[in-house]
C-alpha cells in the first residue's frame, strides 16, 4: 500500500543529484562520496578496485537503508592523490578490465559457434523457436 | 616473492566440517608484507581466462576466471536485473466474455516473453508518455471460442466439440505501426515461446484484447528480465592430504557425486572435482575427515544463464558487461562534473 514505484530504484527524482561529495574535516586526504540510484552492483565493484590502489588507506561503502537506493563510500588515501581521483582512477581502471572481458567472451562464443558449425556442417542454429537479431 | 604453491593455496576459499575459512580474497596493497598486489592491466589481461562449457540457443555455462567476486556478482546481478527487454505493459481489453478475470488475464498476458530486439526500441521516458512508434510495440489478441461444427455425436472431449478452448501465446499477432513496417521487416516481433497457456475457453466465449509492450528493466518489474535464471558457483577443489585405506575407497567414492573420484586404478584419484556438488559428506566420516581437505577456487566462477527467449545467451552476457560498463562511465562523468 505504501510502496514506493520501482522506477524509483534507478531513475534520478528532479533536481536529485548522482552524487554528493563531502569532505572529511578532520580526517586529512578522506571523503564521503553519497551516490543515489544505485546498489550493491556497483558499490562492491568499486570498493573492491579501490582496495586495489596503492595510495588508498581505507575504502568502505554501505548502504544507509535497504529500503531507500543510496550508497555512502568513505575513502581516504594516503595524499598522493584526492579521494576523488583515486575513485576516477578506480572507474577507469574497471572499464579497461569490462573491455578486457568483453573481448575475450566474444572471442570464445566465436570460437565456440564455428566448432559447433564444423561439426554440424553448416546446420544453423540448433532448436529455439526464433531466430535471434 | 611466494611459491606457485603459496600463491595457489591463497586463492583458495577452505570448508571446514562446521565453518568456511578465508573466505575474502587478501591479495590487494599492503596485507602481505613485501609483496606488491595493485592492479595491473596487463596482468589482468594476463590472468583472464574465459571458457564456454556449453552454448545452446536458450542457455550457455561458462567459466569466468581471474575476476574478482564483486565484479562476478555484478555481472550476474545486471544480467537478471538490468539489460532491458520488451514486454507486455499495457492491456486495453476490448471484449473479454471468458472465465479469467481482466486483470489476471492482463497480468498473465505481461509474463510472456517477447522475441523482440529491444535495441530497436526506445525506453519511454516516464510512464505517462505518449505512445509512439518508436517507443511501443502494439500486438492483437482476438480469439473467439466456437461450436466446431464437424464434431461427432456424443463427443465429449471439449477440444473436439469447440475449437479454440486454450488461448495459446502463439495467438498473439503484430500489428505494425508507423515505421516498425522497416524497422522490424527482417524479424517481425512475436512471442518466444508459442505454446503458453494464457486462458481456457468454451462455449460462445470472446476476448479481444490490444496489447502495448514496451521497453523496461528487471528492475521495475520481473517479466523485463531476460533470463530464466543466472547463477555461478565457485570451483570446489578435492585436496587428499593422506593415504585412503583399500577397504575404504569405494565408500570413499560414494561421499562424493558420481565421476568426482576414480578408483578404478587401485589409487583414489580426483578425477573431475568441478561435478562435485560441495556436499562435504566427507568430512562427516571421522576415518576421512583428515584425509581430505576441500576448498573453492575463489576466482573461478563457473556461470550458468538460461535465457528467457529475448537475447541468445551469448548477446546476453556481452549486453551485461556493456550495461555495467555504461553505469561505470556514467558514475565517472559525474564525478568530472563535480570536480570541474
Amino acid at each position: 500500500m505504501n510502496a514506493p514505484p520501482r522506477y524509483e530504484l534507478f531513475a534520478l527524482a528532479d533536481g536529485e543529484p548522482k552524487l554528493t561529495v563531502d569532505e572529511d574535516t578532520k580526517i586529512p586526504n578522506a571523503a564521503t562520496i553519497t551516490v543515489n540510484k544505485e546498489d550493491h552492483t556497483l558499490a562492491n565493484m568499486l570498493r573492491a578496485q579501490l582496495l586495489l590502489l596503492d595510495y588508498v588507506t581505507f575504502a568502505g561503502y554501505r548502504i544507509p537503508h535497504p529500503l531507500e537506493p543510496r550508497v555512502v563510500i568513505k575513502i581516504q588515501t594516503d595524499g598522493s592523490c584526492t579521494p576523488i581521483q583515486a575513485v576516477q582512477a578506480a572507474c577507469d581502471e574497471l572499464i579497461r578490465a569490462l573491455v578486457v572481458v568483453k573481448n575475450q567472451f566474444s572471442n570464445e562464443v566465436n570460437r565456440a559457434t564455428l566448432m559447433r558449425e564444423a561439426d554440424q556442417g553448416m546446420d544453423g542454429v540448433e532448436g529455439g523457436g526464433y531466430n535471434g537479431f | 616473492m611466494p611459491s606457485t604453491s603459496e600463491m595457489e593455496a591463497r586463492k583458495l576459499v577452505k570448508l571446514g566440517r562446521e565453518k568456511v575459512h578465508d573466505i575474502s580474497a587478501t591479495d590487494f596493497p599492503g596485507h602481505h608484507p613485501g609483496e606488491s598486489h595493485h592492479w595491473d592491466l596487463e596482468q589482468f589481461k594476463a590472468k583472464l581466462q574465459v571458457h564456454i562449457n556449453s552454448l545452446s540457443s536458450s542457455a550457455i555455462e561458462f567459466d569466468l576466471v581471474g575476476v574478482d567476486a564483486s565484479v562476478a556478482n555484478a555481472l550476474r546481478r545486471i544480467v537478471i536485473a538490468e539489460v532491458p527487454t520488451v514486454a507486455i505493459e499495457t492491456v486495453y481489453i476490448w471484449n473479454n466474455t471468458s472465465i479469467v478475470q481482466d486483470e489476471v488475464l492482463a497480468q498473465r498476458l505481461g509474463l510472456v516473453p517477447l522475441a523482440v530486439d529491444p535495441r530497436k526500441l526506445h525506453k519511454k521516458a516516464s510512464n505517462d508518455e505518449e505512445p509512439t512508434d518508436l517507443n511501443t510495440i502494439v500486438f492483437d489478441l482476438v480469439v473467439e471460442c466456437e461450436k466446431n461444427k464437424e464434431a461427432k455425436k456424443g463427443e465429449t472431449d471439449p477440444s473436439k466439440l469447440w475449437n479454440n478452448t486454450e488461448v495459446l501465446s502463439s495467438m498473439i499477432t503484430f500489428t505494425p505501426k508507423g515505421s516498425q513496417d522497416q524497422t522490424f521487416s527482417s524479424n517481425p516481433p512475436r512471442p518466444a515461446v508459442g505454446g503458453i497457456l494464457l486462458a481456457k475457453m468454451r462455449g460462445s466465449q470472446k476476448i479481444v484484447a490490444e496489447l502495448h509492450c514496451n521497453k523496461g528493466t528487471g528492475k521495475e518489474h520481473a517479466k523485463w528480465s531476460p533470463v530464466a535464471t543466472a547463477s555461478y558457483r565457485l570451483l570446489p577443489t578435492i585436496d587428499l592430504r593422506g593415504p585412503i585405506p583399500l577397504p575404504l575407497h569405494s565408500k570413499f567414492q560414494s561421499c562424493f557425486p558420481p565421476g568426482v573420484i576414480d578408483i578404478s586404478t587401485g589409487h583414489v584419484v580426483v578425477a573431475d572435482p568441478r561435478k562435485d556438488t560441495v556436499s562435504r559428506e566427507v568430512l562427516r566420516h571421522p576415518e576421512f575427515e583428515d584425509l581430505v581437505s576441500l576448498g573453492r577456487v575463489r576466482d573461478h566462477f563457473i556461470f550458468s544463464v538460461e535465457s528467457a527467449g529475448q537475447y541468445f545467451p551469448e548477446q546476453l552476457i556481452v549486453e551485461a558487461v556493456g550495461v555495467l560498463s555504461s553505469k561505470l562511465y556514467a558514475l565517472k562523468l559525474s564525478l568530472n562534473d563535480l570536480v570541474l
